[in-house]
């Protein structure tokens, strides 16, 4: 078991370090200069020159990319190139939208979800399965701009409740002002990953259901209830968890139409903002960023599938 | 009604003039008969001039009142933000400008002047030397007293080659800055400008405090102080409690960027703010039917134009521009494409949002006799006469498209090619015989003028050279007297209405919204928000 974590470990940190290596030079072969670009239009060519020293861009590309991968690893991300702000400093106060806004979701999403999906598969073809996998395939289709719209119409400017965009931060909210202005975008962001996870988790159950071990404990007369936490769940979680994993670094990294939509500055809109303005110091930071967060959720899927199923670890 | 709106559509036939002059009346407590004379006389009926003087009256019968917090909602915003006057940008970095500092002079509605933190502004006949009395007992908000330093510690950064500033063209004709003593400037210019006091109140030169480097955290003399300043995502200003001057009557301002326009509606109708930024025209209906909610828009001179190159052998036929001014319908631009937020265009840059607006220059109007006798006269026939448009502002493809429309029907074939915006502005405006543009306001006729109609202007669109005109529009900037300079101007005008041969059908408006508690709208033209002037002069009804 141990030496299979450290073999996941390293195929992690190998990623990362693939993942660096695409974004340092996928940046770096856009056109425009760091220093120019900050300087602007009027900008002088001995001062370019100096600013170009100053941030070591006049160095080979190996010596520029050993530094910035060396400063991203002690937590400094650099300087924007257009407001000349810190990163860190830019990110700090999306990353507590992103956060809030991620992990309510995934709190509430997430286990009634899994709930809604399992009871789907616990009763296959019943009335409630036939409704619940309507519901969650017209979800699956509905784009998440057009279930915001919904919901702010009805909550909105037919409830009367509720704030149709998000005004500020989390911070300096009382718990009542967090639940007006955050309540839509997280019901939003539920409804998005609910449909995707009940028809996974629907699936991999019914699929252990179908196996021979099942049937075997279907023929000794073991309860339906009992074969399918006892038997089948434990089985069909490393399918589910690699789904709610993919989920969670989607909630972290891909949720700009609803940022957009309601109006509050999380990190999607800002690695956006990043490209429009062609700060690549920024695009540099945010997809390292994104890129270890999906890095660490895969590895936290994986071991949990490990964990679950004895047959991955010891493959044949 | 009994509220009134300067852009009050009963008004919409007057000009930006008598407007004021109206405001003006009814400030001064003119009786009811002078007041019904002179709007009937300016053409409006009788019930609408009575229903006007009633809300007149009412408008600046208000006081305002303190207190209140207001959300102003934005669009554009991101980690460009700036705090430093001179990297401004964008609309939103205007209105925060305003929040937290002071300038020299302040704009007027009708694009004047009035002294700010200068308390006297005086200059030399030839207009060549401008001198800045400063006004004594100003206080920065860290408690330092405002003096000379820190005014020509912030001229001088607009000046130079190596200046960093957006502005420093307004300022270009500037030699040197010259303290004269503790509270008295002066400024040294290379050539006349007597528009010199207009360019120093736009955004750019807010004044800054000697040495400031740093603007993270700014330190300025305006009516609010910086509570929080978080580059994309949002600005909270709070009263300044000894600001020098009237104004800055909220507890709180905040400024709050929402990028989607879609969402940005949804806020403002559901109440979550105050205001908006750039109502789409779609929803203007919607707003006006709501209750409590209020178009806030501008008159400016910002326009869209249909520009032939007069140095291609096609496209400089005298009678085509005459031809295609007569065929574009202005009127169905103004109502059908911006739902009535424009104004009509007559073919000269200068709109009557201008201070030195020529109201004398006949309007013209679709007339396709006058189209069928040029295009005759033209000896084109059924030539295709190749047109390229790119939506680079609303109408700005849907103008060509009716003067094609127009123009199909006396036999003129007009081949209109469309393009996306992308890329536009460097590989087809400038380049092709006749294609569109779209241009912002500028601050003076005179700026206008030579960044875009002076024969060696960089973006003189139709290459039109009229050494005449480019003579006379140097020397009106060093004209002081108002006959004169009101004449030059026509003149100006009248030129480039009658030879340029560039087609401008209508000027849209800057189109913002406000709830009906938000009060104290200024209506500057230069940009939304009421030209960025508002934050000063805001107060909320219902504190």
């Amino acid at each position: 078991m141990l030496s299979l974590l450290i073999k996941r470990l390293g195929i992690g940190l190998v990623t990362v370090f693939a993942v660096s290596l695409i974004i340092f030079f996928g940046t770096k072969i856009l056109p425009g200069d760091a220093a120019q670009i900050r300087l602007g239009q009027a900008a002088t060519a001995e001062n370019v020159a100096a600013l170009r020293e100053r941030l070591g861009l006049d160095q080979p590309l190996l010596v520029q990319y050993w530094n910035w991968l060396k400063n991203f690893l002690s937590g400094d991300l650099g300087v924007s190139l257009s407001g000349d702000v810190p990163i860190t400093e830019l990110i700090k106060d999306r990353y507590r939208n992103t956060l809030f806004v991620s992990s309510l979701t995934a709190l509430i999403g997430v286990p009634i979800s899994l709930a809604l999906g399992i009871l789907g598969a616990m009763f296959p073809r019943s009335i409630y399965d036939r409704v619940l996998t309507f519901v969650s395939v017209s979800l699956v289709a509905a784009p998440e701009f057009f279930t915001a719209t919904l919901l702010v119409l009805f909550f909105v400017f037919w409830l009367g409740i509720g704030n149709a965009v998000v005004v500020g931060s989390v911070e300096g909210k009382g718990f009542f002002e967090l639940i007006a202005h955050f309540g839509l975008p997280i019901t939003t962001l539920c409804f998005v990953i609910a449909s995707q996870l009940i028809r996974m988790s629907r699936a991999a159950v019914l699929n252990v259901m179908n196996s021979p071990y099942i049937e075997m404990a279907i023929l000794k007369g073991v309860p339906r209830n009992r074969i399918i936490y006892r038997h089948a769940l434990l089985n069909a979680l490393g399918p589910i968890v690699n789904v709610v994993a993919l989920n969670l670094a989607y909630l972290v990294t891909g949720v700009i139409v609803v940022e957009v939509y309601f109006g509050y500055p999380g990190l999607a809109t800002l690695i956006v903002q990043g490209v429009q303005t062609r700060d690549f110091v920024l695009i540099q930071g945010l997809g390292m960023l994104f890129c270890l967060t999906y890095v660490v959720l895969m590895l936290i899927a994986d071991i949990a599938a490990y964990m679950s199923n004895p047959r991955l670890r010891h493959p044949k | 009604m009994s509220r009134i709106k300067r852009n009050d559509p009963t008004m919409a036939n007057l000009s930006q003039t008598d407007r004021e002059i109206l405001f003006q009346m009814a400030s001064k407590g003119v009786s009811r008969r002078q007041f019904m004379g002179w709007l009937m006389a300016a053409g409006a009926s009788a019930t609408s001039a009575g229903v006007l003087f009633g809300g007149m009256s009412d408008a600046v019968a208000a006081t305002p009142k303190t207190g209140g917090r207001l959300i102003m909602a934005a669009d554009q915003h991101g980690p460009n933000d700036t705090l430093d006057p001179a990297l401004f940008t964008s609309a939103a970095d205007y209105f925060r400008g305003r929040m937290f500092y002071g300038s020299l002079t302040r704009l007027t509605d009708t694009l004047g002047y009035e002294p700010e933190l200068a308390e006297e502004v005086l200059s030399n006949d030839a207009a060549t030397e401008w001198t800045f009395k400063i006004r004594k007992g100003v206080e920065f908000h860290n408690g330092k007293s405002l003096t000379a330093d820190d005014v020509l510690y912030t001229m001088n950064r607009h000046m130079g080659e190596n200046s960093v500033s957006k502005a420093s063209a307004l300022v270009s004709m500037v030699d040197r800055w010259e303290k004269v003593n503790n509270h008295e400037v002066k400024a040294i210019l290379s050539s006349p400008n007597a528009d010199l006091p207009i360019a120093l109140g736009t955004f750019h030169f807010k004044i800054v405090q000697d040495g400031t480097t740093d603007f993270s955290n700014p330190v300025g003399t305006g009516p609010y102080t910086v509570k929080e300043f978080k580059p994309g995502v949002r600005t909270v200003g709070a009263r300044f409690a000894n600001y020098w001057g009237e104004g800055g009557y909220l507890d709180e301002i905040e400024h709050y960027g929402i990028g989607d326009p879609v969402a940005r509606l949804n806020a403002f109708l559901a109440g979550d703010v105050d205001a908006m930024v750039n109502l789409p025209p779609k929803a203007i209906g919607q707003v006006e039917a709501a209750d409590g909610k209020e178009v806030w828009s501008l008159n400016s001179g910002a326009y869209i134009n249909v520009t032939p190159r007069l140095d291609m052998a096609q496209s400089s036929n005298v009678h085509l521009h005459k031809a295609m001014q007569a065929l574009m319908d202005r009127q169905r631009l103004v109502k059908g494409v911006y739902k009535g937020q424009a104004s009509l265009g007559n073919d000269h840059p200068i709109a009557p949002a201008y201070f030195d607006h020529c109201p004398d220059i006949p309007q013209r109007m679709l007339d396709p006799d006058k189209a069928k006798f040029h295009f005759e006269k033209s000896g084109l026939g059924s030539t295709a006469i190749p047109v390229v448009a790119a939506e680079v502002a609303p109408g700005a493809v849907d103008q060509v498209l009716f003067m094609q429309r127009e123009g199909k029907k006396i036999g003129m074939n007009f081949e209109v090619k469309k393009v996306t915006t992308d890329g536009y502005w460097g590989s087809v405006w400038l380049k092709e015989p006749i294609c569109v543009a779209s241009w912002n306001m500028r601050p003076t006729a005179n700026i206008m003028m030579t960044l875009a109609f002076k024969g060696d202007a960089a973006w003189n669109e139709t290459r039109w050279k009229n050494d005449k005109f480019d003579q006379l529009l140097v020397d009106s900037r060093g004209i002081t007297d108002a006959e004169k300079r009101k004449q030059a101007y026509c003149d100006l005008q009248t030129m480039i209405h009658e030879e340029n041969g560039m087609s401008i059908p209508i000027h849209r408006n800057y189109v913002d919204a406000a709830a009906s508690h938000v009060k104290g709208r200024t209506q500057v033209p230069l940009n939304n928000f009421g030209g960025a002037e508002s934050p000063v002069t805001l107060w909320r009804d219902d504190a």
